[in-house]
């Protein structure tokens, strides 16, 4: 057994007195926005879990080319564990999306681009799971699993864009013109700006915890056979 | 021969003979256009659809029975490979392995046109309205090729899984929906009278999709089929 690395355990410290930070900057340094209320709030970790989910996709197809090109298992590995990340920050995406949408759009789902992407964003990551245990050895599992990564990471962009052609209700957070542009004040905006870095860093935090789980599982495999 | 003229008649090659082992079997296209009419049942029960069909339904239901039936298609294409070990002939042509894909994402295109150009007499009758648009071929022709050229480099994944041709609806589906959606859309701007003009962002969405799965195709067929 490999012992923890220390770097990994001091990510780990400081990932949760971040987020603890975050969370207290939030609920008591924010204001209260003016027409929504305090539900607003669910906003900084929604969109920065939303963002984490985003980010551990482009880092898996990262690890998906890193894998084709050198054929070292470690990329394959780093694939995995940033869909299966990726997977878990795109469902909280979701869920405190429906949290905020019930009182301010009177419903759980709309058909919205944001949102209708993010669901198909995470049937396509499932699938990923289901393709990988249908084959048989580590070597196709990590070869097929890389190209599916590659081509997802291709259709996500497209599939947004392509709904965004329909109009769209979500409120535009960044980026000018059109929509319902939500104005933030300063404070809002630091501790946005900070909720990003801290799901950026608990992203990071487990994406390593998860690679050294696949790395362990593989020695444990080796040491079987 | 130059080796880019070889690359061309190996994936001429390949096209011409799956398209023998079609006219010849008479086992693929059959199925895919039964399985069309059959999707075309389905739904005008399911969604209780009129006669007299809105445009954008009838885009819907043209697309959605394409899609299905070229699924069939798609898998078959590359079941025939797997049978007797034929793909591992394919695989000892000395030349690039995307020839193979080009060659079969051809065939697998052609069919589906095939399937296209018969499911859209059919509809016109069954729901008394001329479907015969240039331009609503010309966005079948796009969207069959862009959705062949993804289904193409799918299958190949699909058919070295255990559960094979179960796991090509779902790998392929969820990829495939900015053309399905792109499809759609096109479509029934033009079956509701729309000047092409006003349509050109979803055609050229259409290419764009064509254009990155056969650029996705050409770099990583190579590696999915390589044993």
């Amino acid at each position: 057994m490999h012992k923890k690395p220390p770097l990994l355990t001091l990510l780990d410290v400081l990932s949760a007195i971040s987020f603890t930070a975050a969370l207290a900057l939030i609920l008591f340094f924010t204001p209260t926005e003016l027409t929504m209320g305090p539900v607003q709030k669910v906003f900084y970790f929604h969109v920065a879990s939303a963002w984490a989910g985003m980010l551990s996709f482009i880092l898996a197809a990262a690890g998906g080319i890193g894998y084709l090109a050198t054929r070292k298992t470690r990329w394959d590995w780093l694939s995995l564990s940033a869909v299966e990340v990726g997977l878990v920050f795109g469902l909280i995406a979701i869920l405190s999306g429906m949290i905020w949408a019930r009182p301010i759009w009177n419903t759980w789902w709309v058909w919205d681009p944001r949102l209708t992407t993010t669901a198909i964003m995470e049937i396509i990551y499932l699938v990923y799971f289901l393709l990988r245990s249908s084959l048989d050895t580590p070597e196709t599992k990590a070869r097929l699993g890389a190209v599916y990564v590659i081509v997802s990471v291709i259709t996500v962009p497209l599939t947004f864009l392509s709904i965004r052609l329909f109009r769209t209700i979500h409120p535009v957070v960044i980026a000018g013109g059109g929509g319902s542009v939500f104005k933030m004040t300063p404070r809002m905006l630091l501790a946005f700006g900070i909720s990003l870095v801290v799901f950026t860093l608990i992203l990071a935090d487990f994406v390593c915890h998860r690679f050294r789980l696949a790395r362990l599982n593989s020695q444990e495999d080796e040491e079987v056979s | 021969m130059t080796s880019f003229a070889q690359y061309l008649r190996a994936i001429w090659c390949i096209f011409r003979k799956d398209l023998q082992v079609e006219w010849r079997g008479r086992q693929g296209v059959p199925v895919m256009l039964v399985f069309a009419l059959l999707v075309v049942f389905l739904f005008h029960y399911a969604l209780q659809l009129s006669p007299g069909l809105q445009a954008g339904l009838a885009a819907g239901l043209l697309w959605i029975s394409l899609a299905f039936a070229s699924t069939l298609g798609l898998n078959r294409s590359i079941s025939l490979e797997r049978e007797n070990h034929a793909l591992d002939g394919l695989l000892l042509i000395p030349v690039d392995r995307s020839a193979i894909y080009f060659g079969k994402s051809l065939s697998n295109f052609v069919f589906t046109g095939l399937i296209a150009m018969i499911l859209l007499p059919i509809l016109s009758l069954f729901y008394q309205q001329n479907m015969f648009h240039p331009a609503l071929i010309l966005v079948i022709l796009l969207g069959a090729g862009a959705y062949t050229g993804l289904g193409t480099l799918l299958s190949a994944l699909s058919i070295q899984s255990r559960t094979r041709d179960v796991l090509l609806p779902i790998l392929l589906y969820p990829l495939a929906l900015p053309i399905l959606i792109a499809a759609v859309e096109a479509s029934r701007g033009i079956l509701a009278g729309q000047p092409l003009r006003d349509l050109q962002t979803w055609l050229l969405l259409l290419l764009a999709c064509q254009i990155l799965f056969s650029a996705a195709g050409l770099m990583l067929f190579e590696t999915t089929l390589e044993e």
